[in-house]
């Protein structure tokens, strides 16, 4: 019934047609005969950086990175208000322009079938939040082009800083659930996930691809909730698959078709698109090409200060609490170590309470310097004792940034 | 203290899924038009990239990259919207408009 070669010709079905949305689209252009005036600008810290901030539908003024499709940056300051990034604040990034404007929830189907899916089904979302047990996570959601920008030579692609990144809690419903029921067969080898978004012109549909061994891992989720509420429509409304510890390429959103394959999925989304240099440091030579890719898979440890920013001036001779945030792939935050030397001596931050492995971990240390410059650094470890390098690595596509941070600040 | 804030936030996001009401059952949502048009240019390119680029995405993919993106890079996009997402370009203009690009967007724009 399904042809995964073709995931788009099916799933016209559910949109009432690519036309209609090419229509849709199409009428919106019309539309945009006045442009936007923005709320505000803002400078973001490398050349070409200016950025307009607009309040898009259920969100607050973000960063714009591009109107059309919407690509929008929370801004950093977000990260000290809490440990969970708001809806409203959480980024957004889609890669066609074809987005779902309008969804009934309650007409939403999601179709699992696939050459190795013994007993292909269609599944609604009351379905999903009725017929298997619900589950709960906190998890980082991360760009895999988040802080591309700070690419050293610089990289083309989206020009973000470091705030295409949230940690939201999701409610929804364990995959290995759902694929249980469509009998994967023995011939399985991926899992295919796609959504609602078109290409306009049929052509490199947004479609990603897991191994079905971590397709049935138990934490791979389809969620139906984002910190208690409706996922925002631009994060994937009404369901979203939920990938702990990987790169928010994955995390697909208005889910509406997975399909269990025999083969590696080789669209144009898991190839040539979202690799990393197939070595372990996911990295080359500056400037130069990877002899060898594989697809982007997990996060990096990284940290971050949050409440002090760099250039910002603090009290001579009183105590600044300094505090901030680390993440990693799911090992877990093990330690987050701080210097106020760049990088030449370096003690222990304590650490925060534990939301589980794929939340940020609050760290903090207090800071009384006297008069003078500082160059505050953070560096995190993961139970697995993996870290973050002194100086950034490099690689052509500015995925996987996570350099040890460096704040410098004046006391006065 | 933020220790408490961090608490605070999780206290209320676990009280909000406790007391989350019945599923909304559909959303509606209008997107803001573009805030940024294409660089006006007299190179004959511009008019070609207003048909061919800005039909479906924003100019704020050209307008945002590095200033020292070079040719090659316009010219593996162009190439990249017609042959993967089946962009309606002639192959006549295609070389201009990534002579547009190259010298309004990229490595060789006026300093």
């Amino acid at each position: 019934m399904h042809r995964p070669d073709h995931p788009h010709l099916s799933r016209r079905r559910f949109v009432g047609g690519a036309t209609g949305l090419l229509a849709g689209a199409g009428l919106g252009s019309v539309a945009r005969g006045a442009f936007a005036q923005p709320s505000a600008t803002m400078e973001q810290p490398f050349v070409n950086g200016r950025r307009n901030l607009v309040a898009f539908p259920e969100k607050r003024p973000l960063i714009v990175l591009t109107t059309r499709p919407p690509q929008l940056e929370t801004p950093f300051e977000v990260f000290n208000e809490g440990l969970i990034t708001p809806n409203d604040a959480f980024f957004v990034r889609y890669h066609n322009a074809g987005i779902p404007t309008s969804i009934d929830a309650d007409k939403h189907v999601i179709r699992i079938g696939g050459n190795a899916a013994g007993k292909p089904f269609e599944l609604s979302l009351a379905d999903l939040r009725t017929q298997f047990k619900p589950v709960e996570i906190v998890a980082v959601n991360q760009c895999s082009g988040n802080s591309r920008g700070f690419f050293n030579p610089r990289v083309t692609g989206g020009q973000l800083a470091n705030g295409a990144m949230g940690n939201a809690r999701w409610l929804g419903v364990p995959l290995k659930d759902v694929l249980a029921r469509a009998e994967p067969a023995n011939s399985a080898r991926q899992v295919s996930f796609n959504g609602l978004d078109i290409a306009l012109f049929g052509g490199g549909d947004f479609v990603k691809a897991l191994d079905i061994g971590h397709a049935m891992d138990g934490e791979v989720m389809l969620a139906y909730q984002m910190n208690g509420a409706d996922i925002p429509m631009l994060n994937g409304y009404p369901v979203k698959l939920i990938v702990p510890g990987y790169y928010g390429t994955y995390w697909v959103k208005h889910l509406s078709e997975i399909e269990v394959i025999d083969r590696e999925f080789d669209g144009f989304w898991m190839k040539p698109a979202y690799r990393i240099p197939d070595n372990d440091c996911a990295c080359v030579e500056p400037g130069t090409a990877p002899p060898a890719t594989r697809p982007i898979g997990r996060f990096n440890v990284r940290s971050f200060i949050t409440s002090v920013s760099d250039g910002a001036r603090l009290m001579a001779g009183r105590e600044t609490a300094v505090r901030g945030i680390a993440f990693d792939g799911g090992q877990g935050i093990r330690e987050v170590a701080y210097s106020t030397d760049g990088g030449q001596s370096w003690r222990g931050a304590r650490l925060g309470a534990d939301a589980g492995r794929y939340s940020f971990r609050e760290f903090s240390f207090g800071f009384t310097p006297e008069q003078g410059a500082y160059d505050l650094r953070v560096r995190a470890w993961n139970r697995s004792g993996q870290s973050q390098p002194m100086e950034a690595l490099w690689q052509p596509a500015g995925y996987m940034r996570n350099v040890v941070e460096s704040v410098k600040v004046t006391a006065v | 203290m933020a220790f408490k804030t961090v608490l605070r936030a999780l206290a209320l996001a676990i009280a909000t899924v406790c007391t989350a009401p019945a599923f909304a059952g559909s959303k509606n949502i209008e997107l803001p038009p573009d805030s940024v048009q294409l660089k006006p240019s007299s190179l004959p390119g511009y008019a070609k990239a207003q048909a061919a680029c800005v039909a479906c995405h924003s100019a704020e993919y050209m307008l945002y990259q590095p200033p020292t993106a070079p040719r090659p890079y316009w010219d593996a996009m162009v190439k990249r919207m017609k042959g993967v997402f089946k962009a309606p370009i002639d192959d006549a203009d295609m070389p201009l408009i990534v002579d547009y690009l190259a010298r309004t967007y990229g490595s060789e724009q006026p300093k």
